[in-house]
C-alpha cells in the first residue's frame, strides 16, 4: 500500500475539502433555486419573463466561468463603490470570497439547472396536466400537485450531472483566495515544493466526492422512482 | 325556451360551436343539448372533431364561437388584449369543470399517485371535501368499478381496462352533473373493452347524464338514448339511437356504420389521435 506523505499539510487539505463541499452545497442550492425560476421564466406566458430567462442562460453559457468569477468578485464591489461615489458617499465594499464563490458558481450552474428543469417540466405527460385542468385545478394547484412532483423524477439525473460538474468547478474559485481544496493543495505544494504530491492528493479528494455523490444519487433516484415505473401516460 | 324554467333546463347545452385550428375548420356550428339522464353517443370518422367537441365543452380547447351552458349556467367568454377569445372568468371555468367529469381515451391517471390518491385528489384539493369522507367515497366507487383490491397500486401496475375504470371512478368522485367520455375503450386491448363498457352501462342504468364518444355501435345502441353523427364539422345526423343506428338516413352515416369498425382502424394508428393528449 502506497501512502502519501503530506508533510503535515494533510489537515489543510481536509479543511479545504470541507470548504469545497460547503461552497458546493451552497452553490447547488442557489443553482436549483435559480434553475426553477429560470425554467418558470422560459415556460412563462409572459414575454418579459421568457426574455429574462433566455438572456440569463445565453450570457452564462457564452462567458467563460473564470471570467464570471472575477467579474463578480472584483466587479461587484467596484460597481457598488462607484455608485456610492457618484452619490457622494465614500463606501468601501469587500466581497467575502466564500459568499462570492457560492454566488458565482450558483449563478453559473443555475443556467444549466434551468435547462434541466425546463426539460423535466416538459417531460411531464401532457395528458396528466389536461386531466388536472379538466378536474378544475387552478394553475398553482396543478403545478404543486401534478407538475412538480413528477418533474423531480425527470430532473434528478440531470441535476446529478450539474452537481458533479459544479463541484469540480469550485476549484476555479481558488483564484479569489478562498482556501478551498484546490487552493489548499496549491499552498501546500508551494510550501513543500511537492506539487505532484498535493495535486494528486487533491484529485483523489475530488474523485472521492464524485464517487460518494454517485452513490447518493443512485439512492435518491431509486427512491423517487418508487411505485411508478416509467413509460406512463 | 325560456331561461328561468330551472328543472327543465338542459344539463348541458351547446349552441353553434365553432372551432378551427389554423386553416382547418374542425367544428362548424355544432349544437346539442343533453337533458338529465340523457346518454348521448357521439360518432364520426377519425378527425371529424369528436374530441375537439368534448374539449371545447370544458374549455380544454377554446371555441372560436358559440355558447356552452352547464346546468343553465353560461360559460362567459371574452376577448383578451390580443383579440384572442378566452374565458372571461377563469374561476368560473374551474368551477364549471368540477361539474363536468372527463374520461380520456388514454386515461391520463396521475402516475405518481396510487389509484386511491388519484380518486381523492380533486375532491379534497378542489372541492374541499374532508379527507376521511373523500376516502370513504372513493372506496365505495372502487368497489363499484371492481378495483377495491387495487386501491393502493400505482397506475403503471394496472391493465388498461383497470386504468380506465380507475379513471372513471376518479371522474365520478367529483359527483359531476355530466360525464364526458372520449372514446373510453378505443385504447384498450379487445379483451378489456367489455369490463369498461360494463361500468359505463351501469352508470347509464343509474341515470347518469353522459356524452360519450364511441365507435362501439352495439354499445351505443344498447346504452345511449340518442346518437349524433359528426361529419365535416357539423351534425350530419342525429336522433334516437335505435332509430338512427338501425336506419340511418344520411348516406355518409350509412357508409360509416357499414364501414366496419372505424374505431379499431383509428386505434392502430394512434398518431392520428394527436390533439387529444
Ligand atoms: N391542438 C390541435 N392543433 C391542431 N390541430 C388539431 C389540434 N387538435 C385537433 N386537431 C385536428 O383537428 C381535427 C379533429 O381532431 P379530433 O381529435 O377532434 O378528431 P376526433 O374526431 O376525435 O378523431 P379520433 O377519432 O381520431 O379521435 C384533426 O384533423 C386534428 O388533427
Ligand atoms: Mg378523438
Amino acid at each position: 500500500m502506497v501512502t502519501l506523505d503530506l508533510h503535515g499539510y494533510g489537515w489543510m487539505l481536509w479543511r479545504g475539502l470541507g470548504l469545497t463541499i460547503l461552497v458546493g452545497l451552497g452553490a447547488m442550492g442557489l443553482a436549483v433555486a435559480l434553475g426553477l425560476l429560470g425554467a418558470w421564466g422560459k415556460l412563462s406566458r409572459y414575454r418579459a419573463a421568457r426574455w429574462l430567462a433566455g438572456t440569463y442562460t445565453t450570457v452564462i453559457r457564452g462567458v467563460p466561468e473564470l471570467i464570471l468569477i472575477l467579474l463578480v468578485y472584483y466587479g461587484v464591489p467596484t460597481l457598488v463603490q462607484d455608485l456610492a461615489a457618484s452619490a457622494g458617499r465614500d463606501l468601501r465594499v469587500d466581497l467575502n470570497p466564500f459568499v462570492a464563490g457560492i454566488a458565482t458558481i450558483g449563478l453559473i450552474y443555475g443556467a444549466f439547472a434551468t435547462e434541466v428543469f425546463r426539460g423535466a417540466i416538459q417531460a411531464v405527460p401532457r395528458g396528466q396536466i389536461e386531466a388536472a385542468r379538466a378536474f378544475g385545478m387552478g394553475r398553482a394547484l396543478l403545478l404543486r400537485r401534478v407538475v412538480l412532483p413528477q418533474m423531480w423524477r425527470f430532473a434528478l439525473p440531470g441535476l446529478g450531472n450539474v452537481w458533479m460538474v459544479l463541484i469540480k468547478a469550485t476549484a476555479l474559485i481558488s483564484v479569489i483566495q478562498l482556501e478551498e481544496l484546490m487552493r489548499s493543495a496549491d499552498i501546500a505544494a508551494r510550501a513543500t515544493r511537492l506539487p505532484f504530491t498535493f495535486f494528486f492528493a487533491a484529485s483523489l479528494f475530488y474523485l472521492g466526492i464524485t464517487i460518494a455523490s454517485m452513490l447518493i444519487q443512485r439512492r435518491i433516484e431509486s427512491w423517487s422512482y418508487r411505485g411508478a415505473p416509467r413509460g406512463q401516460g | 325556451m325560456t331561461p328561468d324554467v330551472g328543472p327543465r333546463e338542459a344539463a348541458l347545452r351547446v349552441t353553434n360551436l365553432h372551432k378551427a385550428f389554423g386553416s382547418l375548420d374542425v367544428l362548424r356550428g355544432i349544437s346539442l343539448a343533453a337533458h338529465e339522464h340523457d346518454v348521448i353517443a357521439v360518432m364520426g370518422a377519425s378527425g371529424s372533431g369528436k374530441s375537439t367537441l368534448l374539449r371545447c365543452i370544458n374549455l380544454l380547447d377554446i371555441p372560436d364561437a358559440g355558447e356552452v351552458h352547464v346546468g343553465g349556467e353560461l360559460i362567459h367568454m371574452c376577448f383578451d388584449r390580443r383579440g384572442q377569445r378566452t374565458a372571461a372568468d377563469p374561476r368560473q371555468v374551474d368551477r364549471i369543470r368540477t361539474r363536468l367529469g372527463m374520461v380520456f381515451q388514454r386515461f391520463n391517471l396521475w402516475s405518481h399517485m396510487t389509484v386511491l390518491q388519484n380518486i381523492i385528489e380533486a375532491p379534497i384539493r378542489v372541492l374541499g371535501v374532508p379527507r376521511r369522507r373523500a376516502i370513504e367515497q372513493a372506496d365505495q366507487l372502487l368497489r363499484k368499478v371492481g378495483l377495491y383490491d387495487k386501491r393502493d397500486d400505482f397506475p403503471a401496475y394496472l391493465s388498461g381496462g383497470q386504468e380506465q375504470r380507475a379513471a372513471i371512478a376518479r371522474a365520478l368522485a367529483m359527483e359531476p352533473e355530466v360525464l364526458l367520455l372520449d372514446e373510453p375503450t378505443s385504447a384498450l386491448d379487445p379483451e378489456l373493452v367489455g369490463e369498461v363498457l360494463k361500468v359505463i352501462d351501469d352508470l347509464a342504468a343509474e341515470g347518469r347524464t353522459m356524452l360519450i364518444v364511441t365507435h362501439e355501435i352495439g354499445f351505443a345502441r344498447a346504452v345511449s338514448s340518442r346518437t349524433i353523427f359528426l361529419h365535416q364539422g357539423m351534425v350530419n345526423e342525429q336522433g334516437p339511437s335505435r332509430q338512427v343506428l338501425d336506419e340511418p338516413r344520411s348516406e355518409r352515416f350509412r357508409r360509416f356504420l357499414s364501414g366496419g369498425n372505424w374505431g379499431r382502424a383509428a386505434l392502430t394508428t394512434p398518431s392520428q389521435t394527436g390533439g387529444n393528449e
